[in-house]
């Protein structure tokens, strides 16, 4: 222990620290650091409610995320309510969002041994003209599948449509497509 | 116990606080104690909320450690007050092995001493605009988001993301730090404007 709590830890140390990233003796030091430093701290705190405006986002359903199935299995075993789509390899499924469902994922079949950059590119059938594209997604490559966690909050306004989403292995050769998933929505129409 | 460097803690504010309290007649300084209260009461429940990851659990401790720590310098038991950085550091090891252990003896000091323990406001916890969190993750390139959902939904470390995504530990890591360094500027970003 420093004489004077001069040895600040760095905003990483502080996140591994509160991640149980730490060994003992570094979180042995960084417990005694912030009883003594109130902006390392404060700088902490900030750094939680970061973490709790990131965890609130996701649950309200506000960002998109890709994820592994252990992930969601993890989120499922917090309560949420998540309504899942299997999509064999440039399969097609008929979809939509229930008032409940709080998250809504896509398992998309594809081959992924030895993709190095994965991205997705997605076509909505209400503005066709328009692709939004999701760059160097990250992937499992021994799982056989993305996870794909769209926003569920857009989808649930969104009118009866029907999405396209084309997973492109990137490489120093150029693109080329992996396969090719289509959802039909519909509005929830209460059954 | 690991003291706190006495020359750090000597001349402190807490040490103030705390040789006022144990100068005084017992529950005379009620001023010190709110002041201390105020300075301590964040970092005990900070302590608390890393060590027991509950916040009602870590609101007990900090309520426990507090009343003990101000009980004993009341009390004229804390023979070295300057050093109460110490004791409280202390008073939280002990609390946490005690509520692993599942001992009740907390609950039992917070029964004796709850209505001597001087209540002072103490600013928490960061309020955030949680509209504005969803703006900025949506602006983070996608693995830099993806990663940040899966550290933050469960508090997971490194090594848990990485299996997750497929990917090492090292490399999470990275990504992490660049995604909460661009989510940082984006929220105080829209902080200054607002």
């Amino acid at each position: 222990m420093s004489a004077t709590p001069s040895i600040h830890p760095s905003l990483d140390a502080l996140l591994g620290y509160w991640l149980h990233e730490s060994d003992p003796a570094a979180t042995e030091a960084i417990d005694e650091h912030l009883m003594q430093c109130q902006p390392c701290g404060e700088a902490l705190d900030e750094l939680v409610a970061l973490g709790e405006g990131v965890r609130t986002a996701f649950r309200s359903g506000a960002v998109s995320a890709m994820a592994s199935d252990a992930f969601l299995r993890q989120v499922v075993g917090h309560g949420v309510r998540v309504r899942e789509y299997r999509l064999a390899h440039n399969g097609s499924v008929n979809c939509t969002v229930a008032p409940e469902d709080e998250l809504l994922v896509a398992h998309l079949e594809t081959p992924l041994e030895g993709v190095e950059r994965l991205d997705a590119v997605v076509t909505l059938s209400f503005s066709p003209d328009e692709q939004h594209r999701f760059h160097d997604v990250p992937f499992d490559a021994q799982a056989g599948e993305v996870l794909w966690l769209p926003k569920v909050d857009l989808i649930r306004k969104a009118p009866t449509h029907t999405a396209e989403v084309a997973l492109l292995s990137v490489d120093a050769g150029g693109a080329h497509e992996l396969g090719r998933y289509t959802f039909h929505h519909q509005r929830w129409s209460g059954r | 116990m690991q003291a706190l460097a006495t020359s750090v803690e000597g001349d402190s504010p807490e040490a103030q606080a705390a040789r006022r309290i144990a100068g005084a007649a017992p529950g005379e300084a009620r001023e010190a104690e709110a002041e201390l209260y105020r300075l301590l009461a964040p970092r005990a429940r900070r302590f608390g909320l890393r060590h027991l990851r509950d916040a009602h659990a870590a609101a007990d401790l900090m309520q426990h450690v507090m009343t003990l720590t101000i009980e004993q310098l009341r009390g004229g038991q804390l023979r070295e007050p300057e050093r109460v950085l110490s004791f409280v550091l202390g008073a939280c090891r002990l609390t946490v092995m005690d509520q692993r252990r599942g001992e009740r003896r907390r609950e039992d000091l917070l029964q004796r001493y709850a209505d001597a323990l001087p209540i002072a406001d103490i600013n928490i916890a960061p309020r955030l605009d949680h509209q504005r969190v969803a703006d900025c993750l949506e602006r983070l390139a996608e693995r830099e988001r993806s990663v940040l959902v899966l550290t933050f939904f469960d508090e997971q470390p490194s090594e848990a993301v990485g299996q997750q995504l497929g990917c090492s530990p090292g490399n999470v890591r990275v990504i992490r730090h660049r995604g909460i360094d661009k989510l940082r500027r984006c929220v105080d970003s829209g902080r200054r404007t607002a």
